[in-house]
């Protein structure tokens, strides 16, 4: 697993050394720099750094389209760098200013009253858990949370059209955005040292940006990762800026290099194109279904990277020394590496939300099994669950039923990862193989090849029948054409 | 009078053990942070877990589970002494 994934914000600068070649990084690691480090707790150091990854930040965001969110974010960023004893309290007003912006004049369907009712009755679950200690919200706060949203949801895609249907199906996808960031919330309700209810709301979606992952998990993580003297946010600091140009890095390279490479010089058809082909029953030959699929793979690990590295570097900037979201998935020598290493922040929701509380509660004596069946809740469960809840416009168009039908290929994509992912954890433990080829080589290439194919079922925005994922596997292995 | 027992050399060097299994052999101290930094993973918490109520006859289907309670040599030591 990833010894590497290290943020040690408090790790001390190492003073300049000899340069060697195998130590050669693309970009320099400006935080193992001791001038450097001291230059940054300047207050022209501060100047420097903020004045730089405001610009960058500001380029990255309108890369490709127009992006008001630097206008918010990088005001957040100085008044955080100059009031760090304030951190905590300016992530609180940021999401208040952040929270109206994105539910109101950047939305495409505003709906700030939406999300006021999300905070309030989220505001009352993680009152009334902490509280009454002994009710079942206190002592089971996931599985109390989901099925009162499950019920809700299962209730509002029966209502018959109307004006209550309306407010409901405008409420539910505000509500969905923000669930897993209740979730962390009442997790940590039961913490010796809990943060109040408004420093909890400074997480949900925070300034630095987030799917419906909570991007950096919640308070609890938060607490421990914020940088605690003037060293350690300078550390963070210039890590976030590290890691922002990577990012924009990334995204030239995705722009301008490999797309033009691959579908224009190469002429590699679009995967989403392929598979649309394949539907249609049109003809095409065995090797573009391959190549598709491969540049499919490596297309959206770039642009999850992009997009986690963005998110993670403003985060550093704003002075808590996160973990990287996508931290270099080709290193992977296992399935359950590569999936801790691609979407870090998500494996970790799925560890909080589901892995944790079947392994320390369920299945004590089973041995192996024990493991076997957290893994399937969290990998198999918890992402089905978490992608079924997310695309709610299904559920709104199909009814609840219908939608689940249709879900067929995403869950037969859930079962075959939780089973690789937890035959790998138990493979893990065994001691790994001698020579370069089968040490590194072999399972690089056998875990980007499960994840390749099992791309094949893993359809989420658009639904297609598990027969049409088959029959795309079918002209994989050149059964049809 | 409640005997007060070190565990912490014990604690120490299965962490260590774990640690090296994964080729971390970067010393640690007892306050460090070993699974919120990112050294350990949960599989590996899963392995402390699973050590803690073999050895320690923690039950964390009472007490609930949180990360922060097995990060460090000091966490586990003082959840073991709530525990008992």
């Amino acid at each position: 697993m990833s010894t590497a994934v290290v943020t040690n914000a408090a790790a001390p600068a190492r003073k300049r050394a000899a340069f060697r070649p195998g130590e050669f990084r693309i970009i320099p690691s400006f935080e193992a720099n001791a001038w450097m480090v001291a230059f940054a707790q300047s207050i022209p150091g501060k100047v420097t750094l903020l004045s730089c990854f405001g610009i960058l930040l500001w380029y990255a965001t309108n890369l490709h389209y127009p992006n008001p969110r630097w206008k918010l974010q990088i005001p957040f960023l100085i008044l955080m760098t100059a009031l760090p004893q304030y951190r905590r309290a300016l992530l609180s007003i940021s999401a208040v200013f952040w929270t109206f912006a994105i539910w109101g004049p950047w939305a495409e369907h505003p709906a700030p009253v939406q999300a006021a009712i999300v905070f309030v009755i989220a505001a009352i679950l993680f009152r009334s858990a902490g509280r009454f200690r002994n009710s079942i919200l206190a002592r089971r706060p996931v599985a109390t949370l989901l099925t009162g949203f499950t019920l809700l949801v299962m209730t509002a895609s029966y209502l018959p059209h109307g004006a209550l249907h309306y407010a409901i199906w405008t409420f539910l996808p505000v509500a969905g955005a923000y669930l897993w960031f209740i979730a962390y919330s009442l997790i940590d309700v039961r913490s010796k040292n809990a943060d109040p209810f408004m420093r909890q709301a400074g997480t949900y979606q925070p300034f630095w940006g987030s799917t419906n992952t909570p991007f950096v998990k919640g308070a609890a993580y938060l607490r421990r990762i914020e940088a605690k003297s003037s060293e350690q946010l300078a550390i963070a600091q210039l890590k976030g800026m590290k890691l922002l140009l990577w990012s924009v890095a990334l995204d030239l390279f995705l722009t301008y290099a490999y797309m033009p490479l691959v579908h224009g010089y190469l002429n590699v058809p679009y995967y989403d194109f392929v598979f649309h082909l394949s539907v249609q029953r049109a003809h095409f030959p065995c090797y573009q279904a391959w190549t598709s699929l491969i540049s499919d793979f490596f297309e959206k690990m770039i642009e999850l990277a992009i997009l986690g590295h963005r998110i993670v570097a403003i985060c550093r900037m704003a002075g808590f020394a996160a973990l990287r979201n996508t931290y270099k998935p080709l290193t992977s020598k296992s399935i359950a590496e590569f999936w801790n290493r691609y979407y870090f922040y998500f494996k970790e929701l799925l560890v909080d939300c589901f892995f944790y509380p079947t392994f320390m509660r369920y299945f004590k004596r089973s041995g192996r099994w024990r493991l076997f069946a957290a893994t399937f809740a969290a990998a198999g469960f918890g992402n089905a669950f978490f992608h079924f809840f997310r695309d709610l416009n299904y559920i709104e168009q199909l009814g609840f039923w219908k939608a689940l039908v249709g879900f067929q290929s995403y869950l037969f994509y859930t079962i075959v990862l939780a089973t690789g992912i937890g035959i790998s954890q138990i493979r893990e433990r065994k001691s790994a193989a001698a020579g370069w080829l089968r040490r590194e080589l072999g399972p690089l290439v056998c875990v980007c090849g499960f994840f390749c194919i099992l791309r094949v079922f893993d359809y989420t925005y658009v639904r297609y029948p598990l027969s049409e994922s088959f029959r795309f596997l079918a002209h994989l292995l050149g059964l049809i054409s | 009078m409640k005997l007060q027992i070190d565990r912490k050399p014990e604690i120490r060097a299965f962490l260590s053990d774990l640690l090296s299994r994964k080729g971390d052999n970067e010393p640690f101290s007892d306050d460090s942070s070993l699974l919120l930094s990112g050294r350990l993973q949960s599989v590996d918490a899963v392995a402390m877990a699973v050590f803690l109520e073999e050895k320690f006859n923690v039950d964390f289907a009472a007490i609930g589970f949180d990360q922060e309670m097995i990060d460090s040599v000091n966490a586990v030591s003082s959840l073991i002494e709530t525990c008992n």
